[in-house]
């Protein structure tokens, strides 16, 4: 320990380098980072810029369980961690990671006996335990969830059980790799709310997070590029750094502050946004701030098919379990029309689209493609025409390399094979992935298994896109991606059909927004009448918020409905 | 079936209330009885499954699981009377095909074993939580490590079913037909089974990560939260029962005269 400066930050990370065996770059270099007591310091920065890695280096993994070179050091609590046991970490470091059902221990029958596993690894007496575990419910103010099944638990409240089992431990130092990137927005502020109550109890908080509502409620933040650190300040600023020097994409908000020109220790508090754009309002300049909006067209289609019309007529679905999913839903879908289904986790978004393509079948009412209904054709039959792409691609991809992959679909249907080889040159260009042809598909990380998947789907060339919760993951560069194969298929006519939590996605690629609850269709419309300020109660009965862009425009009063940050600009600099 | 209990059914019966390894024991001696004994035994032994299904309350779902052996009872019965080796003793003919009084005979017997050490099975899993059996062998000095892995794994069985039903459905939804030759659906496995695999891997990197992160078997001195009931008739018990066991294997050495 260098002259006692590691107890007065619980997390000190020194000169940390770190590269892997089969990497000829180090993944992670010349890290300096010093998290204080009741800190959160938040990690953001491109796929692959090492967030992981730091991650897994603050919480002891490296090298310890996950085998790497490694320089500098990193203190808990005075102590190395590059030489430390798992038994020297115990109750001192917790890591959480983004899928909420791995993050349990897989077979305990109640949260409460969840919470008592990590007690029972530390030897604590049984009579002493249930007085901590209540003590930790309480604190994390999820006692109502002691008794419920972890496994029945919804992605949010089993990420919570997952940190208040860490915290039962006596653990004061959290180590988050993308926690919120499953989760619904509730989810997502649950999740967000308990880390602050934790900060606020004294925690210290290391988070890698790629959503901005979640950046935004940090200290600080830290931009990794390349493995480099590039930024490390207050969330606003960091970010807007990282956008001039390194190109990251900075989020709506931070954007909107810095035309604002107010201090971007505000950069996410929407009313000193509107406040300071209502100030500069009119003032010549604005407009040049706003980009100029530029239509991708990175993928075309490899054949003129005729486009396909879907009707959804008075359609019920009901589970064995008896429980109706959907109860009553009549939609009309044009050719060329770009549909958002959004809603909160069990609204029956999902059971909704999985009727476009077969694989469930109406319970009531019927569903037809150009008027034949689906139910007198197979699954394999309905994915020529539509395309399905699946939330969790580690439930699809076999093949030894993303080209046999991506080329899967096209043969099942029988594409002769020089098209097969033209389909997947221009699908992996569409997303980006044409260097990594050759590439084993579980090489990649997450965000780019799902970009392998997606191009899956394309070199099917389907009439019918369908994509559930394509953005989760992604970075802005990824989520951008993904928006201009939605632009692609639209402007070839096609129909794309897209589950998303990403409001902003939806408001910004999308042409109609359609909002379920419940399994009813509650709103169905543009987006900029869907998030109009007059739509805002019946929004939030949804438990749904307008894009940021929209939010501020609200609060500054303004008649038009903005999507992201370039269409309200555009709207304050034009003039009157 | 609920992920983390798998195949249990709540409840309070007699057998719910014995100790994990004590059915653990008892199951172990009906296997042996069921496949070493004489076919005198397997109707005593069946109708003792039946009535300790009846007594603990779960004939229902005892009767609900027979969907799972049915197909499997029913070839073996059909394919032994059909093709028993050296029958000679013809029943009933039809065609070519004739049914011997051996064959059948055997088919009964064959079948019986099989219907016995299910019933004991499910009997075992109705009543027997994966965690109580966890803790009783720990306790009996069974390794941790070893012991959880193992339990992990049967209980993510399930979890397997439902990610395998998943894979269908985007694997169909790419356009995977399974219908066709029979070659044709051997081939459309590969598809179907890589992803539950490869998948499972991805989980168990996190899996891993996760139960580190809350110091499984990270120090020695590990506590129980959880108490499993060990009442003092479950010894005696336990007793007879190894009793039973090393009886029937004496037995069916031809130790015991017959």
């Amino acid at each position: 320990m260098t002259a006692g400066s590691g107890t007065t930050q619980p997390l000190r990370i020194e000169a940390m380098q770190v590269k892997y065996p089969a990497r000829r770059e180090p993944s992670l270099r010349d890290v300096d980072l010093a998290v204080a007591e009741g800190e959160q310091v938040a990690v953001a920065g491109r796929t692959g810029a090492g967030k992981s890695t730091l991650a897994l280096a603050a919480a002891g993994f490296i090298p310890r369980v996950v085998r790497a070179k490694v320089g500098g050091r990193v203190a808990i609590q005075g102590r190395d961690v590059t030489v430390s046991s798992a038994g020297d970490l115990l109750g001192r470091v917790g890591i959480i990671f983004a899928t909420p059902a791995n993050q349990l221990s897989a077979s305990k029958l109640s949260v409460r006996e969840e919470l008592a596993f990590g007690l029972e690894n530390l030897g604590m007496p049984r009579d002493e335990m249930d007085a901590r575990i209540d003590a930790t419910l309480a604190r994390l103010s999820i006692d109502h969830l002691a008794d419920r099944e972890p496994f029945a638990l919804s992605g949010g409240e089993q990420q919570r059980v997952a940190i208040a089992s860490i915290v039962a431990m006596g653990t004061n130092v959290l180590v988050l790799d993308e926690p919120t990137a499953q989760l619904d927005p509730a989810g997502t502020t649950a999740v967000a709310d308990l880390l602050a109550e934790l900060a606020r109890g004294g925690a210290t908080i290391l988070c890698v997070e790629h959503d901005p509502s979640v950046l935004g409620r940090m200290d600080r933040c830290l931009v990794l590029d390349g493995g480099h650190p590039v930024a490390l300040a207050v969330p606003g600023a960091a970010l807007a750094d990282a956008a001039s020097t390194v190109s990251l994409p900075a989020p709506t908000l931070v954007r909107l502050a810095q035309a604002a020109g107010i201090d971007l220790a505000s950069a996410f508090d929407e009313g000193a946004i509107a406040a300071g754009l209502l100030a500069t309002r009119g003032r010549p300049g604005m407009a040049g701030e706003a980009a100029q909006a530029e239509t991708t067209r990175a993928w075309s289609p490899s054949t003129d098919r005729p486009a396909v019309r879907i009707a959804i007529e008075d359609l019920v679905h009901r589970y064995p379990s008896g429980i109706e999913a959907v109860r009553g839903v009549s939609l009309v879908i044009e050719p060329g029309e770009t549909v958002a289904v959004l809603g909160q986790n069990g609204s029956g978004k999902t059971t909704l689209v999985k009727h476009l393509n077969g694989l469930l079948r109406p319970a009531q009412g019927r569903v037809l493609l150009d008027g034949q209904p689906t139910q007198e054709r197979t699954i394999a039959q309905l994915a020529a025409t539509v395309g399905f792409v699946f939330q969790n691609p580690d439930e699809q991809l076999f093949e030894r390399s993303v080209e046999r992959e991506v080329s899967f679909g096209p043969r099942n249907l029988g594409v002769p094979a020089a098209t097969v080889a033209e389909r997947i040159t221009s699908s992996l260009a569409a997303v980006g992935l044409l260097a990594e042809r050759a590439t084993n598909p579980y090489d990649l990380d997450l965000s780019r298994r799902k970009l392998v998947a997606l191009a899956g789907v394309l070199a099917m060339d389907p009439a019918v896109l369908v994509l559930d919760e394509p953005t989760t993951g992604q970075d802005a560069e990824g989520v951008e991606r993904v928006g201009a194969v939605v632009e692609a298929m639209r402007l070839a006519g096609r129909t794309v059909v897209a589950i998303t939590h990403d409001m902003e996605f939806a408001a910004s690629h999308f042409g109609r927004i359609v909002i379920l609850r419940e399994g009813i269709v509650v709103a169905d419309g543009p987006p900029e009448q869907v998030f109009a300020p007059a739509g805002l109660d019946l929004l939030a009965s949804t438990g749904l918020t307008p894009p940021p862009a929209a939010r501020v425009a609200a609060l500054m009063g303004l008649e038009v409905v903005p999507l992201d940050a370039d269409e309200l600009l555009r709207a304050l600099g034009a003039p009157g | 079936m609920s992920a983390t209990t798998g195949y249990f059914v709540a409840g309070s019966s007699w057998l719910h209330a014995r100790n994990p390894l004590t059915k653990l024991l008892a199951l172990g001696l009906v296997l042996v009885a069921a496949f070493l004994l004489p076919a005198l035994a397997l109707p005593i032994l069946a109708i003792a499954m039946v009535v300790a299904a009846w007594t603990a309350g779960l004939l229902g779902p005892m009767a609900r699981a027979m969907r799972i052996p049915a197909l499997l009872l029913l070839s073996i019965l059909v394919v032994n009377s059909l093709f028993f080796p050296g029958g000679t003793d013809k029943l009933v003919s039809v065609g070519p095909l004739s049914v011997t009084r051996e064959g059948l005979t055997f088919g009964i017997i064959s079948a019986g074993r099989v219907l016995v050490a299910f019933l004991a099975s499910v009997l075992f899993l109705f009543t027997t939580l994966a965690d109580d059996l966890l803790e009783s062998l720990i306790t009996r000095g069974a390794s941790y490590r070893i012991s959880f892995v193992v339990l992990s794994a049967v209980q993510l069985v399930p979890r397997m079913g439902s990610r395998a039903a998943a894979i269908l459905e985007a694997q169909q939804a790419r356009g995977l037909s399974l219908q066709g030759s029979l070659l044709r659906r051997i081939r459309a496995l590969v598809p179907l089974i890589t992803p539950v695999l490869l998948g499972s891997l991805v989980d168990a990197r996190e899996r891993t990560f996760a139960l580190e992160a809350r110091g499984f078997a990270a120090r020695p001195g590990r506590t129980a939260y959880r108490v499993v009931a060990d009442p003092p008739v479950d010894r005696w018990l336990r007793l007879l029962i190894v009793l039973g066991a090393i009886g029937v294997l004496l037995f069916a050495l031809g130790i015991v005269p017959r």
